[in-house]
């Protein structure tokens, strides 16, 4: 059995290792688990780049129609992420910042960091430079709900405050209470920073 | 009575005459003799930089003709791959121990960028396809024997390369200083024959191993030495073991 690449319907190649049979198995040594979580954090990771997605819940596992599917099973070998299995990974993605837990206060539901926060921060900041919005008032809701296509487009709120965070803290933007929620206003700042 | 020296004082400057005579031509013999040697070394060197120049190519690209040639070098007590430094000419006239040294590397290169799936063991066929691919040569450029010395070569690093014989004529390659018991070389033989799956079943069927013997070699194997994965969703047992060095990794 040779151990191929594969490119999904998507268009996404899942990398050899995704048609190993005991990839989909929780490795009862730690050594060889961390090589396990590390390969499935790179695939969730990217294959969440590709295609656009932010959430990921435990019970994507078991969903046949989820859009992970192509990710987390492989019907050519008859194998599937176990959902403890998934829950694991997604709590040593959370411990290593990959990935925030959304709603707080559970364990079986993330949002994936395929950006990280100070990534997303710069997205942001470029956005509002390049569209002309520095000094304005924006909503939440504009910025991730654009009249016209963007990058920040459906950006969960939850990263969307932590980028903006990140503004805040080196001068950039600033959160202003709005009539209808939250809004921020984008600075100059210094130039370079 | 006649006395070879003569009598009286003369006979002593005789003597030393004669000794100075045997000494002059001793030393002219020995001179020769010498300059003989030196004379068929200088033509056996250059004979041999010859032959190794005008078949450095061959010798270079042809697995049998590089083996003959080592042969050759071995049964007259010469090592051309002892390295540049301690080969001296031999080395620099074939390059051969740059050759085997870069081969080294590369080597190093595959068992150390496969190590964190393969826990630190490699098959012989695999090895050689991976470093072949890197060096981007056809599959029978590089052959097991030139492994094995390239390997010799790395010796004095005492990183732990070392080459092991798992029966059945498969080789492996193992990057970790860890020693294999002998019932853990059963478990990864077994996984060759059948693309890297090994179960208790198999072991008991195929070696007539007892259930405990088995389970004791696939646990040290999996737990102690991280040599293999484990697989849970097995459809004919239920639970097997892969030894990802003895799977085919195409990428």
């Amino acid at each position: 059995m040779a151990l191929t690449t594969h490119t999904t319907p998507s268009g996404f190649v899942l990398p050899s290792i995704h048609a190993a049979k005991p990839f989909f198995t929780q490795q009862p040594n730690p050594a060889t688990q961390k090589t396990v979580t590390e390969n499935w954090t790179r695939l969730i990771l990217s294959y969440a780049r590709h295609k656009k997605l932010f959430n990921l819940r435990v019970e994507d596992a078991t969903d046949d129609k989820s859009e992970w599917d192509e990710v987390l099973r492989n019907p050519r070998i008859q194998r599937r992420l176990r959902p403890s299995h998934l829950a694991a990974i997604l709590s040593s993605m959370v411990a290593a910042n990959q990935a925030m837990y959304e709603p707080p206060n559970q364990t079986s539901s993330v949002l994936l960091f395929w950006r990280s926060p100070e990534e997303w921060a710069q997205v942001l900041y470029d956005w509002a430079n390049s569209t002309g919005h520095l000094n304005t008032i924006m909503t939440f809701y504009e910025i991730v709900e654009p009249p016209v296509p963007s990058p920040l487009e459906g950006l969960p709120l939850p990263i969307l405050r932590k980028a903006i965070a990140v503004l805040t803290k080196s001068a950039r933007a600033q959160i202003i209470a709005v009539a209808d929620g939250e809004g921020v206003r984008f600075l100059p700042g210094v130039p370079g920073r | 009575m006649h006395r070879l020296g003569g009598v009286g004082i003369s006979a002593f400057d005789r003597q030393q005459q004669s000794k100075r005579s045997f000494a002059e031509l001793s030393n002219e013999i020995s001179q020769a003799q010498v300059d003989l040697l030196h004379a068929q070394l200088a033509q056996f060197r250059s004979a041999l930089a010859h032959y190794a120049s005008t078949h450095r190519e061959r010798i270079r690209q042809e697995p049998s003709f590089r083996h003959a040639f080592q042969q050759m070098c071995t049964t007259i007590g010469v090592d051309p791959l002892a390295g540049p430094r301690k080969g001296g000419w031999w080395a620099e006239m074939l390059n051969l121990g740059d050759w085997q040294y870069e081969l080294g590397v590369q080597i190093v290169d595959v068992c150390v960028s496969t190590r964190e799936r393969n826990g630190g063991l490699i098959e012989m066929g695999e090895l050689i396809r991976l470093v072949s691919k890197l060096r981007g040569v056809g599959g029978d450029v590089i052959t097991e024997d030139d492994v094995m010395r390239s390997i010799k070569t790395l010796k004095p690093l005492s990183a732990g390369y070392e080459v092991i014989d798992v029966g059945g004529g498969k080789k492996m390659v193992r990057s970790v200083p860890r020693e294999l018991d002998a019932d853990q070389a059963v478990v990864l033989a077994v996984a060759q024959e059948d693309g890297g799956r090994v179960s208790e079943q198999a072991l008991v069927a195929r070696r007539g191993w007892t259930e405990e013997r088995a389970r004791t070699a696939l646990s040290n194997t999996l737990l102690r030495d991280g040599l293999c994965w484990l697989d849970d969703q097995d459809e004919e047992y239920g639970v097997s073991y892969w030894v990802p060095s003895a799977m085919r990794w195409d990428e």
